[in-house]
């Protein structure tokens, strides 16, 4: 009985919900000290002097230390510079503690090593330090100008690099020659990540050989051994091992390589002790990366009809203070590329610049880059609806890649010779419309009015770019590694399948959907199949789990694995019948059960899965053909060709308020293609959890940094994440469009939610208050931002 | 951020004068004042230590404060430093003095402050209602204090 395609329930729930599973706060090794980091309180300052003798005499500090005690550590790195190795980027990177001058509060510039977490913490008080401070300055297009205050020497007007992709001539002249031009500023606000659990690193060091065991918050262990090893400690890769415990969720923030990490590694060492660092939910919000922050200025052309002519996109992206990992290739490759959306837009240009401030520290947050661009798209289609009197899904479905265009390459070579794999936006659409009854809502929307009530529709046919690799293609965008997947999978003398897959899971189900194809694929039950991962010893090299890539990339290596095992289990059988392999078949039952035939001959068949079936044949090498070596073991590395290009349509109701600005959403419906799907009870929670993250960008959530750069917006008192009582019951819908890039023909689904859900609410309440000839409202629409603005389009408040 | 507001004394403005100069009068004012030690060498500066509540932060600040621009019987500035709890505070106080209508002192206070750190991150919200009150409890423990020497 197949199980792909089934919403099986998860095989990592029982010790989720029985609080059986070990997250890295509960690993306690013995020996083991505890750290507190001293951080700056000042946006922008330079270090004068560092006092640490009154921390130093409290009873239970092993050790205070600062930057000067880690200039043997090389700085972090940043492997993705914006554009290729041709593209100038200023790079300026965090030290494990910083030594000279601070471009952001929460950088750490000293730490204290004590029995206890407690005491860690009381004596990282008594750190004395005496500051020169310098003026600050947080948003980016101000940091540019000149007489802004300079945060690092190497970049003049705090600008880190400047990208562009598209063409510049073509689209001037599209939009000259346009019947119409609209002009918007969109403010991307600054967002700052919330996991459950928050960062933290257990480093052990063995004296006896050198070697590191580092148990870290990671999304992609492999990575950050990578990093350790080939840049920062400088040590052959057995040196160092990276287990992820059990993850609290990531979205991405959980990815880089940060400044505590290292230090506690490098700690290890110095005190000869195990060291433990738990960031607490402060520190969180200080010490780990934000995502988006962006002011774009966008023009777009259009004529009478609906066609868009052209797109003009000009980016100021803030990449904070210092650079984190991977901090340049998120607002260019993965925003920039992305600028075509759904459409056949036969001219774009999008021109970024990267720039510093004295904020924390940009990555790439839960869709990373395009969201961003997504929010530029489905805003300035709105836009021209607007202008030109049209209903927003006309011009849509205008504009539309048409379904017998793929694949589908965006003009002016937009994505660097990629092209979108498959695709029927209108399906989706058409689907998402019948879902809200579309006909009767304008109906709906104008009685509403007529009583006073705004309500409003919004829009967002979205698409996005998963399964992030071709590494070739990768490489020439910047980024410094390879994107490829491994998977090892092995049938032991039992029959019960281990895999080890090179991607991680924080939360996105990798032990069951990965069962799920292995039982499907090899005849075998969920039960019998391991999945395991997060473990740099135990699993191959694999570039971690991010961009919606896990099963795109990953599950086609474990794909790639089940042939070959399969192929070998056709072997040995048909040395075990002296046939010839040829005649063999590998067949799955109705029960699933897998076993190899000979064709045509069902009494010359063996079970493989099974203990004394294939499995044990070949794990117990008794007989084999030829040269062939024992065991099912096979490990695969795949890179594929293209990325996948996941697609769909959210709508989104809302009432607005007219009295108070508040906005209430009545109804959100997306329509999702994923491509082919293994567990839809996965998916839709990946979908739940995405419109969740991206309604909340729209309506609530903002980073706040006052005029001296401190973040006043730094604890969940003050920063508004997302409650299940703000938001209705999500209806959802599904159309399937295989990739033909991969043999399971899946695209991805772990991003959809977040990039499509925000221009919907956005389109949904400008769209309510269009009567009031409201154009655009920057996020977060806040009850006091919408109530200015009803305020001020209704003459003097009289609406 | 700028903060400020007015306080009314019963007395005249020679004696609220007089109390406004006297340091025994102001560290004692001061809410939450554990230390308040004149500097060597230097007029009208003291060495201070508070103990400070607001918001998710709590614990002793240790200062300076320093007193300049003084205009007898009308005005001074005070200058307000602190450090603790992982935050800084610094800052500025214009206080000055008119008669009022019909007897009495109306005391004008103009602040600008400064908030660094933890206090910004998890207070800022709470900081003019916190400043409010504690300016209230300050001026209020003054005005005791006057009728104590009246």
């Amino acid at each position: 009985m197949a199980v792909v395609g089934k919403a099986v329930k998860r095989k990592e729930d029982p010790r989720l919900i029985t609080g059986e599973a070990r997250y890295l706060e509960d690993i306690n090794l013995p020996g083991m000290t505890h750290i507190a980091i001293l951080r700056s309180p000042h946006a922008h300052a330079n270090i004068v002097s560092i006092n640490t003798e009154a921390a130093a005499a409290v009873p239970g500090v092993v050790g205070v230390y600062t930057g000067q005690d880690f200039m043997d550590v090389n700085p972090l790195p940043c492997p993705w510079p914006a554009g290729g190795p041709d593209h100038p980027n200023n790079i300026n990177t965090p030290r494990a503690l910083e030594v000279e001058k601070v471009t952001h509060i929460g950088a750490g510039v000293a730490v204290v090593v004590a029995e206890d977490r407690a005491t860690a913490q009381d004596a990282v008080e008594l750190i004395d330090v005496e500051w020169d401070v310098l003026p600050a300055v947080t948003d980016a297009e101000e940091a540019t100008f000149d007489g802004a205050p300079q945060l690092h020497e190497n970049a003049p007007n705090n600008v880190c690099m400047e990208w562009d992709c598209g063409d510049q001539e073509s689209a001037d002249a599209a939009l000259t020659s346009s019947d119409v031009v609209v002009r918007q500023r969109l403010r991307n606000q600054r967002l700052i990540p919330n996991p459950m659990e928050t960062r933290g690193c257990i480093a052990q060091h063995e004296p006896v050989n050198g070697e590191y065991t580092i148990w870290m918050t990671s999304q992609a262990p492999h990575v950050h051994r990578l990093l350790f090893t080939a840049f920062i400690f400088e040590v052959p890769e057995n040196k160092v091992r990276v287990i992820s415990p059990q993850i609290g969720g990531g979205f991405g923030a959980k990815i880089f390589m940060y400044p505590e990490y290292v230090l506690t590694t490098a700690l290890s060492k110095t005190v000869g002790r195990p060291v433990k660092w738990v960031e607490t939910r402060s520190e969180n919000y200080i010490a780990t990366t934000h995502g988006r922050d962006h002011v774009t200025d966008v023009e777009v052309g259009a004529n009478r009809d609906g066609s868009i002519t052209a797109l003009k996109v000009k980016t100021y992206a803030n990449l904070g203070g210092i650079l984190s990992t991977v901090a340049p290739g998120i607002p260019t490759t993965l925003y920039g590329r992305m600028l075509s959306g759904a459409y056949r837009f036969p001219n774009i240009y999008c021109h970024v610049t990267g720039v510093y401030t004295n904020t924390g520290m940009v990555d790439a947050y839960r869709g990373a880059g395009r969201p961003e661009a997504t929010y530029v798209v489905e805003r300035a289609v709105d836009l021209v609806a607007s202008e030109l009197g049209m209903d927003p899904v006309d011009v849509r479905r205008k504009n539309f890649v048409p379904g017998d265009a793929f694949p589908f390459e965006p003009s002016n070579n937009l994505l660097n010779g990629l092209s979108y794999d498959s695709g029927d936006y209108d399906k989706a659409l058409d689907m998402a419309l019948d879902m809200t009854g579309y006909e009767d809502f304008r109906a709906e929307q104008a009685a509403a009015r007529a009583e006073g009530r705004y309500l409003g529709i919004g829009f967002s046919t979205y698409i996005e770019i998963c399964g992030i690799a071709p590494s070739a293609w990768m490489f020439g965008e910047g980024w410094g590694a390879g994107l490829w997947e491994s998977a090892n999978v092995r049938m032991h003398i039992t029959g019960d399948v281990v895999v080890t897959t090179g991607s991680q899971s924080h939360g996105q189900g990798h032990e069951t959907s990965v069962a799920q194809l292995v039982a499907d694929e090899l005849g075998v039950s969920m039960d019998q199949v391991h999945v395991q991962h997060s473990d740099t010893l135990g699993t191959p090299f694999g570039y971690g789990t991010y961009g919606s890539r896990s099963t795109a990339v990953g599950g086609v290596a474990v794909w790639r694995s089940l042939q070959r095992i399969k192929e070998k289990a056709k072997a040995i059988a048909a040395h075990e019948f002296e046939a010839a392999v040829e005649d063999v078949e590998y067949v799955v039952n109705e029960e699933g059960v897998g076993s190899v035939q000979v064709k045509g001959s069902p009494d010359q068949s063996k079970v493989v899965g099974e203990f004394m079936g294939i499995a044990t044949s070949a794990a117990g090498g008794w007989s084999l053909p030829g040269d062939m070596e024992p065991f099912l073991d096979e490990t695969s590395y795949y890179d594929p060709p293209d990325c996948t290009y996941p697609f769909g349509t959210h709508i989104c109701i809302v009432e607005v308020d007219a009295e108070t600005g508040g906005v209430d959403i009545k109804r959100y419906i997306a329509v999702d293609d994923v491509g082919k799907v293994i567990n839809p009870m996965i998916v839709d929670g990946q979908v739940h959890g995405g419109i969740a993250q991206g309604v909340a960008q729209a309506l609530w959530e903002g980073a706040q940094y006052d005029e001296n750069g401190q973040l006043v917006s730094g604890s969940l008192m003050d920063y508004a994440i997302p409650r299940a009582d703000l938001l209705p019951s999500f209806e959802l819908g599904r159309t399937e469009t295989p990739t033909p890039n991969n043999p399971l023909g899946v695209k991805g689904a772990g991003e959809t939610g977040t990039i499509a859900a925000t221009p919907a609410v956005v389109n949904a309440v400008v769209d309510a208050l269009s009567h009031l000839d409201v154009r655009h409202i920057d996020m977060p629409l806040t009850p006091s931002r919408v109530w200015e603005t009803i305020k001020s389009h209704s003459n003097g408040g009289n609406s | 951020m700028k903060l400020g507001g007015t306080y009314l004394f019963r007395e005249q403005r020679e004696q609220v004068w007089s109390t406004l100069m006297d340091p025994d009068a102001i560290s004692s004012a001061i809410p939450g004042v554990e230390e308040f030690v004149p500097i060597e060498d230097e007029e009208h500066a003291w060495r201070a230590i508070a103990k400070v509540s607001m918001a998710a932060v709590s614990g002793r600040f240790t200062g300076q404060v320093r007193m300049s621009e003084i205009q007898p019987p009308v005005s001074y500035r005070l200058h307000v430093s602190g450090e603790g709890q992982g935050s800084i505070i610094g800052g500025n106080v214009v206080m000055r003095l008119a008669d009022k209508d019909g007897g009495g002192t109306v005391l004008h206070w103009d602040a600008e402050a400064n908030i660094s750190g933890k206090l910004a991150r998890v207070g800022q919200r709470l900081i003019k209602a916190a400043a409010s009150m504690m300016s209230k409890r300050f001026f209020g423990n003054l005005a005791r204090q006057i009728q104590a020497v009246a």
